[in-house]
C-alpha cells in the first residue's frame, strides 16, 4: 500500500565541481520528489550526474544551491553531527564499488552500523543472521572481502545497507559491475524489498530494475527528466 | 615508457605521499645531520668549558653521556628513516603485482621502482643536509648567548658525509627488500590484500565489547593490519627506548652527579680553621667549578695547627646537634710505584703503571668518623694501616692500575684500597688515616682543619652563631685566628654548574624527541592515507568526523601506550646498567622523569590527533575517491 508521505523533495538542485580552470556542471535545476515506499528509479549515461544526486539525497554531500528534504528534514540546514546520526538511522547505501570494509568479515561489515548505534549484542547476531540469510550469503560470514566475488561483495554491501532497517536505501548502480546472472539475485532482493514497503531509490542501467520502478526518471548532462510523464 | 619516465610521473601522481614521504626523511635526515653537529659542537663546547675544571670522573660521564646521545639521534634517525622506506616501497607491492601480472619482466619492474626509490632517496637525503646545516648555522645565535662558543667551530663535513651515506645505504637497503620480495611472488599473492596489508584470517583476540565501538574497531584494525603494526611497534618502541635513556637518563645523570658532589663536600658542612687555610680549603674545593691557579701554601705551619682542646667539652663539645670531624691536610711529593698484577688468562705476573712523581693533596682523615661520604670504588679506609684512598683524577693521571700498585708519601709506602670522587683539588688528593699521616710529617696528635657537620633536625642558624661565639672564645683563650667558614656556598655553587653543564647535555635530547614526534605523526597521516576507504564508509553509514578521529586516536593510543611500555622498560634498565654508575634514584627522580615522559606521551598524542582531525573533516565523497 502507499502512502502519501513525501520522502525525498529535491527542488532547483545544482552541484558544480571546479577541476583546475575547468567547470563541470553535474546538475542543473534538479527537481525530484519521491513518496514513501516509492520504488524510483534514475537511469542515464555514465558522468550523467546519478551519484552526485544519489550522494546529495545520501547527505554525504552538498549541492551547490538548491534545496533538498528528506524525511522533513532540510539537509543544507543540518550540522555534520545531525547528518551522521540521520544516516545511521534513516538511511542505507549500497555503493556501485561495494565499498566493503577490507579489514572486516562479512559478518562484521553487516554489524558495524548497528554497533555504531550501539545495539544490544544479541541483537546484532540475531539481525546479521537474518540479513545473511536474505542475501544468501550464511556460508560467507567469516570471509573477507576479497576472498568473495564481485557478486557476493555487493550482497553483502546490500545487507550492510539494510542492518539497521532504514526507511529509505539508495542503491548506486547495484548491478553495475555484475554480470547479468549474479545481479538477478540483487534484483531478487530488491523485488522483495519494494513487496515489503520500502522507499528505494536506484540509479541504475538495467532494465530489470527499470521494470521494478514506481516512478522512472532519466538524468543527462545534469538535467533531470521525468519518464512517466 | 621510458625507465625514467615511469617513476616520476608514480611518484608526481602520488603528490600527498610522495610530499609525505619526503618531508619525513628530508625532516629524519636534517634533525639528525642538525642534532650531530650540534652534539659535535656543544660537546666541545662544554669539553672547552670543563678544560682545567670538574674531575676526570665528571668529564668521563660528560662524555660518555654526549657520545651516547651522539649515537642515539643516529639510531633514532635510522629506524625511522628505513621505516618509512620500507613503508613507501611496501605501498608499490600492489603496482608491482599488477605490472608482473601484464607481463612486465622482472628486471624492468626493478629498475622502475629501484629508480623511484632513488629519486626520492637522493632528493629528501640532499635536501636534509642542507636544511640540517642551515639549522645549524641558526642554533649559533641561541648557544652564543648561553656562554658555550659554538660560533668559533666549523661545520665537521665528514660527520655531515657519514650522515648522508649513512641514511643512502638505509633507506636504499630497506627500500629495495620489499621490490625483491614482490618480484620473486607469484602475480596472485602480490595483488592479494593478504600480502598486501598483512591480514590474517583469525582473531584470537577478544576486544572486550564495553571498551565501545571505536575502540573496538581500533584494535581489529591493529590486529588485522598485524604486520604494519608490528612494524610501527618496533619502529616507535625503538625510538622510546632511546628518548627514555636520553631523558631519564639525563635526569637521573644529573641527580647522580650532584648527589656525588653533595656526599663528598657535606650538606650544611663547616670549616674551622686559620682564616688563611680557610681562604686555601675554599680554592681547593672550587677549582671543581672555576679555574684556579695553586699558590705555593705551607699547610703545615705552626699557626695553622689547631690544639685538640677545640673540640672539648669547653668548645665545640658543648653544642649539641653537630658532629666534628678534625683533619690535618697538607701538600707532598708523591710517587707512584709500579705494581704486579696476574694475567687472568695464563696466571703469568706481569707489571702495571709505571713510576711517576706528582704532586697531590693529602689529607689525614679519621676513618669511621668522617662527616661527608663519596661515590667509592674500591674500599674505605682502615684506622692505623698504611692505605690510602686516591681522588679519581689522580687516580687516572697517575696509575695505569690503581689497586695493584702503590705509592710513597713522606717515605711511608701505601697501598691504594679506593678510588673516590672528590671535587676537592679536583680530584688530585690522597686520603690515609690520620694517625699514620701525623706520625709520617712528625705532627702527633696534630690537626689543621676541623669539619663541623650541624644536623638537618637543628637550627642551623642558631648552631652556627653557637659554634661562631665558641670559635671566638677559643680565640680569645689561645690567642689564635681561627675563622668559621660555610661550605654551603661552595656546595650550591658547584651544584648550580653541574645543573648548567646538565640543562645544554639535556638540550640535545629534546631534538630526538621532536624528530620521534614527527615519526609518530607521519605514521598517523600515513595509517589514514591508508585507510581513508574504511573511514569513507564508516562516515556514509553514520559514523561522523569525531567517531573517525576516536578510532584513529585510539590505534593511536594503543600503538603509543605499547610502545611507551616497552620503551621505558627497555630504556631504565639500559640507563641503569650502563649509562652511570651507581644511579641515583630516589621518587623524585622517578616523579620528573615520569612527568617528563607524560608531558612527551601527551604531546604525541597531540600531534597525532591533528592529522586525524584534519583528515575526518573532510567530504565524503572526496575521502571515498
Amino acid at each position: 500500500m502507499k502512502a502519501d508521505r513525501t520522502v525525498v523533495l529535491a527542488s532547483l538542485l545544482c552541484k558544480t565541481y571546479q577541476i583546475s580552470d575547468v567547470k563541470v556542471e553535474a546538475l542543473k535545476d534538479v527537481n525530484l520528489n519521491v513518496r514513501e515506499s516509492q520504488f524510483t528509479a534514475i537511469s542515464g549515461p555514465s558522468g550523467s550526474g546519478k551519484t552526485t544526486l544519489l550522494n546529495i539525497i545520501g547527505s554525504i554531500d552538498k549541492p551547490t544551491s538548491g534545496k533538498i528534504d528528506v524525511f522533513g528534514n532540510d539537509l543544507n540546514a543540518k550540522n555534520e553531527d545531525f547528518l551522521a546520526s540521520f544516516r545511521c538511522h534513516n538511511l542505507g547505501f549500497v555503493f556501485q564499488s561495494y565499498n566493503l570494509v577490507s579489514t572486516l568479515t562479512v559478518a562484521e561489515n553487516i554489524a558495524f552500523p548497528m554497533e555504531w548505534v550501539e545495539t544490544p549484542e544479541d541483537r546484532i547476531k540475531k539481525r546479521i543472521e537474518e540479513l545473511l540469510e536474505i542475501v544468501d550469503l550464511s556460508q560467507r560470514r567469516d570471509h573477507f572481502p576479497f576472498q568473495l566475488s564481485g557478486g557476493e561483495q555487493q550482497r553483502v554491501a546490500l545487507a550492510r545497507a539494510l542492518a539497521n532497517n532504514p526507511p529509505l536505501l539508495l542503491a548506486d548502480e547495484p548491478t553495475g559491475n555484475l554480470d547479468p546472472k549474479t545481479g538477478e539475485k540483487i534484483i531478487q532482493i530488491l523485488r522483495k524489498l519494494k513487496d515489503e514497503g520500502k522507499t528505494i531509490i536506484v540509479a541504475t542501467h538495467d532494465n530489470q530494475i527499470l521494470a521494478l520502478a514506481d516512478q522512472k526518471f532519466y538524468l543527462e548532462d545534469g538535467k533531470l527528466a521525468n519518464l512517466n510523464e | 615508457m621510458s625507465e625514467t619516465s615511469f617513476p616520476i610521473k608514480d611518484l608526481t601522481r602520488r603528490k600527498f605521499q610522495t610530499t609525505l614521504i619526503v618531508t619525513t626523511l628530508t625532516l629524519c635526515v636534517a634533525s639528525t645531520v642538525f642534532l650531530l653537529l650540534l652534539a659535535d659542537r656543544v660537546g666541545f663546547g662544554i669539553s672547552s668549558t670543563v678544560e682545567g675544571r670538574t674531575t676526570v670522573g665528571f668529564s668521563a660521564v660528560f662524555s660518555s653521556f654526549i657520545l651516547i646521545i651522539g649515537i642515539l639521534t643516529f639510531v633514532i634517525g635510522g629506524v625511522i628513516v628505513s621505516f618509512i622506506a620500507f613503508v613507501m616501497m611496501s605501498q608499490r607491492v600492489r603496482d608491482i603485482g599488477l605490472m608482473k601480472a601484464i607481463g612486465c619482466p622482472n628486471d624492468l619492474i626493478f629498475a622502475h621502482f629501484t629508480t623511484e626509490l632513488l629519486i626520492v632517496t637522493l632528493s629528501s637525503g640532499v635536501l636534509g643536509v642542507v636544511l640540517g646545516i642551515a639549522a645549524t648555522f641558526a642554533s649559533n645565535s641561541l648557544f652564543n648567548g648561553s656562554g658555550f662558543q659554538l660560533a668559533q667551530q666549523s661545520i665537521n663535513l665528514w660527520l655531515v658525509l657519514l650522515v648522508f651515506a649513512f641514511f643512502l645505504i638505509l633507506m636504499l637497503a630497506f627500500g629495495i627488500k620489499p621490490i625483491l620480495d614482490t618480484t620473486k611472488l607469484e602475480p596472485a599473492k602480490a595483488i592479494s590484500p593478504t600480502y598486501h596489508i598483512g591480514l590474517v584470517n583469525e582473531l584470537r583476540f577478544k576486544v572486550i565489547s564495553k571498551s565501545g565501538f571505536s575502540m573496538k574497531v581500533a584494535v581489529r584494525n591493529l590486529f588485522r593490519h598485524r604486520s604494519a603494526t608490528i612494524r610501527i611497534i618496533l619502529c616507535l618502541a625503538t625510538v622510546f627506548v632511546l628518548v627514555t635513556i636520553a631523558v631519564g637518563g639525563g635526569i637521573i645523570a644529573d641527580q647522580t652527579s650532584k648527589s656525588w658532589i653533595e656526599e663528598a663536600i657535606g650538606k650544611n658542612m663547616v670549616l674551622i680553621a686559620n682564616q688563611e687555610m680557610c681562604n686555601q680549603y675554599q680554592m681547593l674545593l672550587s677549582k671543581f667549578y672555576k679555574e684556579n691557579e695553586s699558590m705555593a701554601f705551607n699547610y703545615t705551619q705552626q699557626k695553622y695547627l689547631i690544639p685538640g682542646s677545640l673540640t672539648n667539652a669547653s668548645y665545640l663539645g658543648n653544642i649539641t646537634g653537630i658532629s666534628v670531624d678534625a683533619r690535618l691536610i697538607t701538600q707532598a711529593d708523591v710517587t707512584v710505584l709500579p705494581g704486579i698484577a696476574f694475567d687472568q688468562s695464563t696466571g703469568e705476573p706481569a707489571y702495571v703503571g709505571s713510576l711517576k712523581h706528582c704532586e697531590s693533596i693529602i689529607i689525614g682523615v679519621q676513618p669511621g668518623k668522617m662527616l661527608n661520604n663519596w661515590f667509592l670504588e674500591g674500599t674505605s679506609l682502615e684506622a692505623n694501616t698504611t692505605t690510602a684512598v686516591i681522588g679519581d683524577s689522580m687516580a687516572q693521571e697517575m696509575f695505569s692500575e690503581p689497586f695493584n700498585q702503590s705509592m710513597i708519601v713522606f717515605n711511608k709506602g701505601f697501598q691504594i684500597v679506593g678510588v673516590c670522587i672528590d671535587p676537592l683539588n679536583n680530584g688530585n688528593v690522597t686520603y690515609v688515616p690520620l694517625p699514620v699521616l701525623q706520625d709520617a710529617i712528625n705532627e702527633p696528635n696534630q690537626t689543621n682543619i676541623v669539619l663541623v657537620k650541624i644536623d638537618s633536625s637543628a637550627n642551623y642558624e642558631q648552631i652556627l652563631n653557637q659554634i661562631r661565639t665558641e670559635v671566638n672564645k677559643f680565640n680569645s683563650n689561645f690567642n689564635s685566628n681561627l675563622d668559621v667558614l660555610e661550605l654551603n656556598g661552595v656546595l650550591d655553587k658547584s651544584l648550580s654548574f653541574l645543573d648548567s653543564i646538565w640543562s645544554t647535555v639535556m638540550f640535545l635530547p629534546l631534538f630526538s624527541i621532536v624528530a620521534a614526534l614527527l615519526c609518530s605523526a607521519d605514521y598517523v597521516m600515513l595509517v589514514t592515507n591508508e585507510q581513508r576507504q574504511e573511514f569513507g564508509v564508516l562516515r556514509a553509514v553514520g559514523a561522523n568526523p569525531r567517531g573517525i578521529v576516536k578510532i584513529i586516536s585510539g590505534q593511536s593510543l594503543i600503538i603509543l601506550l605499547l610502545c611507551y611500555a616497552v620503551g621505558i622498560t627497555v630504556g631504565i634498565i639500559v640507563t641503569w646498567q650502563f649509562l652511570i654508575p651507581e644511579p641515583l634514584v630516589t621518587i623524585s627522580t622517578v616523579a620528573e622523569i615520569a612527568g617528563w615522559l607524560l608531558i612527551i606521551l601527551a604531546v604525541t598524542l597531540a600531534f597525532n590527533l591533528y592529522p586525524a582531525i584534519k583528515f575526518a573533516k573532510k567530504p565524503i565523497p572526496e575521502i571515498l575517491t
